[in-house]
């Protein structure tokens, strides 16, 4: 094989390598860590009760920014690990575009998650972590809106449950379009660096 | 009295070489344990509900291990999880065979992942609190190892 002509070959493969990485690199700030969901679903709706036991709507949220899990307070593992995650990167932030952003856990799991057990997990988390839960027919048509879902496994013997339920968080803006959809394996840096990068746009919008 | 600082003396380097020759045993001759756990903790949940144990078993022997059951008397029942996340939806699957180890191998129980599901706390638990779970195996001698996990707070991951 002529050495020139491999010599020129891995040149030319550098060269496209290099323009790649440029290329990707170009690219990548206009990348999220989580799923740009803007405009593919309808803003945010609901009827459910909170953490006083009190009927609320979307209203509640209205003029601010939510970032809103679906789980329930019997999930020791993926729940907990979550709403830590999250409410770690809303300290993050910096105090002039993370003051307004509220979170979100609504119960799926009514039957065991009363106002009271709400709150009490809730306010582990962070003082601006409201709970909320409804009946089936309101969590359904909340979960439907989203596309996401929850179920019930079988009891075991100690008549104790599962419940299955969305991994991921959703972020939605002041006027509760949705727009994140915040997968369960971001890091607390990742969710942090999404959360200022919509909050800093959502801002110089207005 | 010269008498008495030589008996001192010799009591001391005999304490010295007593000393010197267990250090030497332990390190040279006493078999390092064929299974070890590493940073076993509860991770606090507010509000009565169950919670997760997480930890790192060591299998140091010459044939695979299988931790398969957990109790402590801190808690009503004691099961081995899986968090599982498939198409977006999480769910957690016993793992009633429980978790085989093989040698020179270890299982990590971490967060999203493996873990004890700790349910029904039978008294009010604080952060630093020490709780004692006795890990159950098959393939080691003996099956019980009481290990103490300690309470961490609910924001560690």
């Amino acid at each position: 094989m002529n050495p020139a002509r491999v010599s020129l070959r891995s040149v030319t493969a550098s060269v496209a390598a290099l323009a790649i990485a440029l290329f990707l690199g170009g690219c990548g700030e206009d990348e999220w860590h989580g799923k740009n969901i803007t405009g593919l679903m309808p803003e945010l709706e609901f009827e459910l009760i909170d953490e006083n036991g009190d009927p609320v709507t979307e209203e509640v949220f209205a003029g601010e920014p939510v970032a809103m899990y679906f789980g329930f307070t019997h999930c020791p593992d993926i729940c907990p690990t979550t709403l830590a995650r999250l409410a770690a990167a809303a300290r993050r932030l910096p105090e002039s575009i993370g003051k307004n952003l509220q979170l979100a856990f609504v119960s799926v799991d009514p039957a065991r998650d009363d106002p009271d057990q709400l709150e009490r997990y809730t306010d582990a988390f962070s003082d601006r972590m409201l709970g909320l839960t409804g009946t089936q027919k309101q969590l359904r048509a909340l979960t439907r809106r989203y596309r996401v879902t929850f179920g019930y496994e079988e009891p075991g013997a100690d008549g104790s449950y599962e419940v299955s339920h969305s991994s991921a968080i959703l972020v939605f803006d002041a006027e509760l379009e949705p727009r994140l959809m915040l997968l369960d394996d971001l890091n607390v840096a990742q969710i942090a660096e999404d959360l200022e990068r919509l909050l800093e746009g959502s801002r110089s919008d207005s | 009295m010269k008498q008495g600082k030589v008996i001192l003396a010799s009591a001391v380097v005999a304490l010295v070489a007593l000393l010197g020759g267990a250090l030497w045993w332990v390190a040279q001759v006493a078999p390092e344990s064929p299974l070890t756990v590493d940073n076993p903790r509860v991770r606090m949940v507010p509000g009565g509900g169950p919670m997760a144990g997480y930890m790192e078993i060591g299998n140091h022997g010459d044939s695979p291990i299988r931790l398969v059951a957990a109790d402590s008397p801190a808690f009503g029942n004691v099961m081995i999880h899986r968090t599982v996340v498939r198409d977006g939806q999480a769910r957690m699957e016993h793992q009633r065979d429980g978790v085989e180890i093989q040698p020179g191998d270890s299982a990590v129980f971490k967060p999203r992942d493996l873990h004890l599901m700790l349910m029904q706390p039978q008294t009010e638990l604080e952060v630093g609190d020490t709780v004692a779970v006795v890990l159950t195996f098959e393939g080691i001698e003996p099956a019980d190892w009481p290990i103490a996990f300690t309470v961490v707070p609910v924001t560690s991951q």
